[in-house]
């Protein structure tokens, strides 16, 4: 009984978590600009790959593909090397202004993002980053480290410190003992943030849209926008699109579920 | 000089030589903010161009119209953006006013511009702009020949029409044709209205003129058509009119001559006339007629790019151009030549579409404009929604139209506070730095001592986090005690309080700052309580708990701006798939969504709870992991039931690792403007959806009032600082007592 | 081999003042104990030792040599931790050889030295496992084995059985005390467990609130505890102190009423049966209130003249609840201390 309220319970939330996907990707089944539709049936007699075609052939899509994965591995490679350098020390050494590090930290996720942009353009127009990828490599990267710093953070924390003090004892400096004994040990902290990282970057629009000009510079979010224009959007490009833009990232979560619970470490349990 | 270093000299001239002599090819950029039909010939006429001109290469890039002029704001101020921006004539205004755009009688000259029709050279303070590609973007009615023959030339032939043609096909109480459709939420599309009804909504010196009796008929008439004769849809946006008519489900549209193309590839046999003359007055309604076309930047790299730049700007003008774009997607030319009744005769559409422009009134293009659509729009969509009458909505657009207008207008000048603000900035910085002197020395030794280590692996990090968030934040302050706005873009100052001053006495910041903490805390509640119960089902009591973790991090996965705009459609009161399962299954009423301001906000709140509670229950799961299996024993032992074990077990042991979690989950909330902006597409109905952060984004980038948003910006930053300061104060507190 | 020796070393944490000015010699080869409660400075000592704490003042010699600008891994010092402290991402072989690849040791070398040790502490056959895969027993020895590998002249032990059952614990300090014979490294051993401390030491150093109250052979510092700290920390069960009127029978001139306190082992109690040497003292009549079977002796706890008092004797004859008999001591074996200075008295 009780177990088979759980499974109601359970089928009822997993339903709500994952129907708006479905119904993007009946939009996306429709033929032309079919979006409105009486009907809750996800695929229908008329559903047609037409528009998953049209967008392999006849768009940009792949390039934009191209340029997305790019941007997000850098992004995700750069704010894994920072944060997780940076939290160890944050985590391991006392040192002056180490806690009012820790609180710019969490201090820098309360200015409203959108204020930044501006700010933002007139810095990468000075390094004349505009309209380059290593623009928006050190935005994404910057940006998202707060949080990565954190959360590796709280994961080294749990480390015990007897750890790098065998190592040191083996024979390591302090660095080699971070990077042979304790990033190994971190593995599942270091694929999260490089997860968070990956996301930041791949779904970001609003600072790409200001930074980058060239149409073979653009991302997946500016690619799909582009479909969207303001009295005539393409839904069903959109919805294609939407869906093989989500695909990755949800192949990514999925392969990684696993560290997911044991690398999100968010504060320690007694117990 | 030995030989080597010679040799290095020659060569190096040689290769300077070269590069002069094999001149590089001009890259002219170019913005716009086309349709995607309207595109494809806008660059099969560039790549003739290059064809022709092979010292110049365009590129041309599509940006959202309201995205095209923010990102073009910010690119000139940065000194920088395309050679050529191509858009509506009513960003002429702004651009113009902000000085990003130049006049171009001087580089074109007075003549070449006479060559065009009056509303396609525009006048701003007495200079032109833009030269338009084409003119029209004039509002008309649309009707689909296969129920209407005759289109109506009256209102009253318009209802009566109508109501004929609003049908339950299949008799299952629902409409499945309407007589007609528009985008009658949007105050463009009922503006030709207001005119034949009463005056026009603008005097001839420009003020707005909306507290008159043809905004107040207007409002009643739409409402009529909506309630009393029930011949239009409940809600209808842009999107549900294009796609009824294009299915035949509608038989009369009012668009623009814009949408023609895609009904046409649609193969819907139609036709069009100017809307119905008002039959109380007698006078036709009066579509705004104006123009897209192109403006030139104050910034050119160089003269060949200014030159190569104007080449483009007279091609895309051209005769040549204009033919292919009438050609093709029908749009009428803008050059007279190309005008006459010889010229058009070709085009049934486009002589029709004349007809249409002799009762028009050209766009205003100045940039207040803005103010007066806006509080039109906000307005009328409570209007709408029932919570004003239309009487109570004419006085109130106007009101808020003045204090927009003045607000954009207003160039505070510096006062007292302006020099206490610079001198203690000054001081405070130098007794800053002197009262830190300590920490400094001691961080600066740091770096000789075993601490190098430390620094080594640190700085980087904090240096990136300081360029990219630190700066820009400082940046925002200075703003925030300046005049930064419309008039001010280029040459800003610091002023004093002022903004800060305007953001603490308007009561509309509390409301929405009580709004903000009720969309915080509901959200984060849901997140928590949902991921926890999640968490707490999976943990204990299924199997294959992997697979049921994959299932519900899905919403984490999916980019925020696809939820987003996916919920915004799942809303859709007609379309949605929410009403039609209320519908189907629980046979309740479709309920407007998006239209009422209470369920509007709810749509937000249900979307971020289902983007929010897969963190919070990964989070969850985590902590659950921990907690090891004799405490349960125990408590099973001591005859603690299920809730007991969840409330003294479960909970107290999870709690430290909740409360960091949603501490950061409030913080990212209350910052949220994602969700709120696409959902209710920019605070509608009627800006009643607005928290703060959506409200700072819109007067900064619709309304020009960047040091107003700036200042609102820091008050959200201290909010934020203090109550989370608070928060891990009390929860250290806690913890230090257990 | 090596020779240590701290002088005067100090460190604080904070107001928390952990160690104060310790002056301390090891010989080279030798096996100390640092015994003492915890919170006393024995692993704040040792630390010091292997440079993962930096001492506020004072020196440490090693073979004469000071240290402390030597970084840890170049102190040539292994350290066996307190919760093993095992690479959770190498397998045993990794772990153990893991000091040795640093030195770049060839693979060859490193294997076989591996397989020494590891036929030595008898985990040959676990070596393709990764710690999480081990019993704590195993993890233990893996620990010691990784330590072993390196063949350091110093070999230090961070309460390393702690985690153990005390069946394990017996069987590991038999096979540490046998390995030390062996290969006859200097070894320090931190403690709380005076049981270990006695078994295990050649010699070991009583700490007390960073202060070392006493250094010595087990057998002196069982026998000739300086005072009453180190008499109440070492032995189990722990010694009698006994205050009041029986002081006066102890034939002593220092002996003055009120002033001192006498510690008695329980086992030095002897029962009086009508024949006092020379070297004995009548202790009085003794109640007993509970006895406690020990297997081979029995522990009678009871009440000597108005005083608790737990005597050990032979399990050969049956005593009961409430009968009365009565005590002698051999003078030699109790302790007189002062109640003020709590240190112990001469006493003839």
């Amino acid at each position: 009984m009780k177990r088979l309220s759980a499974w109601a319970v359970l089928a009822l939330f997993a339903l709500f978590s994952i129907y708006p996907m479905l119904y993007v990707l009946s939009v996306a089944l429709r033929g032309d600009n079919a979006f409105q539709s009486q009907s809750l049936e996800i695929i229908t007699a008329t559903s047609t790959l037409k528009n998953f075609v049209v967008l392999f052939t006849e768009t940009d899509f792949l390039l934009w593909m191209r340029n997305s994965l790019l941007i997000a591995t850098v992004t995700a490679g750069l704010g894994v090397a920072l944060a997780a350098t940076s939290a160890y020390a944050l985590s391991r050494y006392q040192f002056k202004g180490r806690q009012a590090m820790l609180f710019s930290l969490l201090v820098s996720q309360m200015f409203p993002a959108t204020m930044l942009i501006l700010p933002f353009y007139i810095i990468l127009s000075n390094l004349g980053l505009v309209d380059s990828f290593w623009g928006l490599f050190l935005i994404y990267s910057s940006t998202a480290l707060p949080f990565c710093i954190w959360q590796m953070k709280a994961y080294y924390d749990t480390i015990p410190k007897e750890l790098e003090e065998a190592a040191l004892l083996d024979g390591c400096t302090p660095w080699k003992s971070f990077y042979k004994i304790i990033l190994p040990v971190s593995s599942p902290a270091l694929v999260i943030t490089a997860l968070f990282s990956f996301m930041t970057s791949w779904s970001e629009y609003v600072i790409a849209a200001v930074v980058l000009q060239n149409p073979e510079l653009y991302t997946l979010p500016m690619g799909l926008r582009s479909f969207q224009a303001s009295l005539a959007t393409q839904w069903g490009l959109y919805a294609a699109g939407a869906l093989i833009v989500s695909f990755p990232v949800l192949i990514l979560f999925i392969s990684i579920s696993r560290y997911l619970v044991s690398g999100l470490t968010m504060g320690s349990v007694k117990g | 000089m030995s030989l080597r270093s010679l040799g290095a000299f020659v060569l190096l001239s040689m290769m300077i030589c070269l590069r002069v002599q094999a001149a590089e090819p001009v890259r002219i950029q170019l913005w716009h903010q086309m349709i995607y039909g309207h595109r494809q010939i806008l660059s099969e006429a560039l790549r003739d161009f290059e064809k022709e001109n092979p010292n110049i290469i365009i590129r041309e890039t599509y940006r959202e119209t309201e995205e095209l002029r923010s990102s073009y704001q910010a690119a000139a101020m940065g000194g920088s953006g395309p050679e050529l921006v191509f858009g509506p004539s009513d960003q002429i205004g702004p651009f113009a006013t902000m000085g990003i755009i130049q006049p171009l009688e001087k580089i074109v000259g007075e003549d070449y511009l006479k060559q065009y029709n009056s509303l396609a050279v525009p006048l701003f303070e007495n200079k032109h702009y833009m030269i338009g590609g084409s003119v029209g973007n004039h509002l008309m009615l649309l009707y689909n020949k296969k129920f209407i023959t005759k289109p109506p030339t009256t209102t009253d032939e318009l209802i009566e029409i109508a109501k004929k043609n609003t049908q339950d096909l299949d008799g299952d109480g629902k409409t499945d044709r309407f007589g007609l459709v528009f985008n009658y939420t949007e105050p463009f599309f009922f503006a030709p209205f207001i005119p034949a009804f009463g005056q026009s909504f603008m005097t001839a010196d420009l003020k707005p003129q909306l507290n008159q009796i043809g905004l107040r008929k207007t409002f009643e008439f739409i409402l009529d058509l909506r309630d009393k004769y029930k011949v239009i849809p409940k809600e209808c946006d842009y999107e549900t009119a294009n796609a009824l008519f294009k299915q035949d489900k509608a038989a009369m549209l009012i668009n623009g001559d814009w949408s023609w193309g895609d009904y046409q590839n649609a193969g819907v046999d139609f036709g069009i006339a100017r809307i119905p003359q008002v039959s109380e007055t007698q006078k036709w309604p009066s579509p705004l007629v104006g123009t897209v076309g192109y403006s030139l930047n104050t910034h050119f790299t160089s003269p060949e790019h200014e030159a190569a730049a104007i080449a483009v700007l007279k091609y895309l003008t051209s005769e040549k151009v204009q033919r292919l774009f009438t050609e093709k997607v029908g749009v009428m030319p803008s050059l007279l030549s190309l005008q006459t009744p010889a010229a058009i005769a070709a085009y049934p559409l486009l002589k029709e579409s004349a007809h249409i422009m002799e009762v028009g009134t050209p766009m205003p293009v100045i940039p207040e404009v803005r103010g007066v659509w806006d509080s039109l729009r906000i307005q009328y969509q409570k209007v709408l929604a029932s919570s004003l009458t239309p009487a109570q909505g004419a006085e109130l657009a106007q009101a808020m139209a003045e204090t927009q207008i003045q607000n954009m207008n207003e160039v505070v000048p510096p006062d007292f506070g302006a020099v206490i603000i610079k001198l203690f900035t000054g001081l405070g910085i130098i007794a800053l730095l002197v009262a830190t002197r300590k920490w400094w020395w001691a961080f600066f030794k740091g770096f000789q001592s075993s601490q190098r280590f430390v620094y080594f692996m640190m700085l980087p990090a904090f240096i990136g986090i300081f360029a990219v968030i630190a700066y820009p934040f400082f940046y925002n302050v200075a703003i925030s005690f300046s005049n930064f706005g419309l008039k001010t873009f280029q040459d800003w100052s610091i002023i004093g309080f002022q903004n800060y001053w305007t953001a603490l006495t308007d009561p509309k910041l509390y409301s929405l700052l009580v709004k903000t903490v009720i969309w915080t805390g509901v959200n984060v509640f849901f997140h928590v309580t949902i991921g926890v119960f999640l968490a707490v089902i999976i943990h204990q009591l299924m199997p294959a708990k992997g697979l049921w973790r994959t299932l519900f991090i899905i919403p984490w996965a999916v980019p925020q701006y696809i939820t987003a705009l996916t919920w915004r459609g799942m809303f859709n009161q007609e379309y949605g798939p929410i009403n039609l399962f209320l519908q189907k299954f629980l046979h309740m009423d479709p309920v407007q969504w998006l239209s009422q301001p209470f369920t509007a906000f709810t749509a937000c709140i249900i979307t971020n709870v289902w983007l929010g509670f897969p963190f919070m229950m990964i989070v969850a799961l985590g902590g659950l992991q921990s907690i090891p299996d004799s405490l349960y024993e125990a408590a099973y032992l001591d005859k603690a039931n299920a809730w007991q074990r969840f409330r003294h077990i479960t909970l107290p042991l999870l709690a430290p690792v909740m409360v960091p979690a949603a501490i950061l989950s409030c913080i990212w909330t209350f910052n949220n403007l994602n969700v709120v902006w696409l959902v209710s597409n920019a605070g509608e109905p009627g800006d009643q959806t607005h928290i703060l952060v959506s409200y700072v984004y819109k007067a900064a980038f619709n309304l020009y009032r960047y040091g107003y948003a700036a200042a609102v910006s820091v008050l959200i930053f201290f909010i934020l600082v203090i109550w989370s300061l608070g928060s891990l104060i009390a929860q250290y507190r806690k913890e230090k007592r257990a | 081999m090596a020779k240590i020796e701290f002088s005067k070393v100090s460190k604080s944490f904070g107001s928390n003042h952990i160690l104060k000015s310790i002056d301390l010699e090891v010989a080279s080869g030798e096996f100390l104990v640092l015994v003492g409660p915890s919170g006393c400075g024995k692993s704040t000592l040792l630390r010091t030792l292997a440079g993962l704490e930096k001492a506020d003042s004072g020196e440490i010699y090693i073979n004469g040599k000071a240290i402390s600008h030597v970084e840890p891994q170049d102190r040539d010092i292994a350290m066996v931790f307190q919760n093993y402290a095992l690479y959770p991402h190498m397998n045993v072989a990794e772990n153990m050889g893991f000091a040795l690849r640093l030195q770049k040791k060839s693979p060859n070398e490193v294997q076989s030295r591996v397989r020494e040790i590891a036929d030595l502490l008898q985990i040959g056959h676990l070596l393709e496992r990764k710690p999480k895969e081990l019993s704590g027993g195993q993890r233990q020895r893996v620990a010691l084995g990784r330590a072993l590998t390196r063949q350091t002249s110093i070999l230090l032990f961070d309460e390393p059985l702690s985690n153990l059952d005390a069946h394990l614990r017996s069987q590991m300090r038999v096979e540490i005390k046998r390995i030390h014979q062996k290969i006859k490294n200097t070894m320090i051993y931190v403690t709380h467990d005076q049981m270990e401390a006695t078994t295990m030491g050649d010699r070991i150093a009583v700490l007390k609130d960073g202060l070392v109250e006493q250094i010595g052979s087990p057998h002196e510092i069982y026998h000739e505890p300086k005072n009453l700290f180190v008499a109440s920390f070492i032995g189990s069960p722990e010694m009698n102190f006994i205050e009041g009127s029986i002081l006066s029978r102890m034939p002593w001139t220092g002996a003055q009423k009120g002033q001192q306190i006498l510690g008695v082992r329980p086992e030095a109690f002897e029962v009086f049966e009508n024949d006092v040497n020379t070297h004995e003292v009548d202790m009085g009549v003794f109640k007993i209130e509970l006895s406690e079977n020990l297997g081979g002796q029995t522990m009678l706890h009871g009440v000597l003249e108005d005083q608790n008092v737990r005597v050990l004797v032979d399990s050969t004859k049956p005593y009961t609840k409430d009968q009365k008999i009565r005590l002698k001591i051999n003078r030699t074996k109790a302790h007189l201390f002062d109640k003020q200075s709590r240190e112990k008295q001469a006493h003839l």
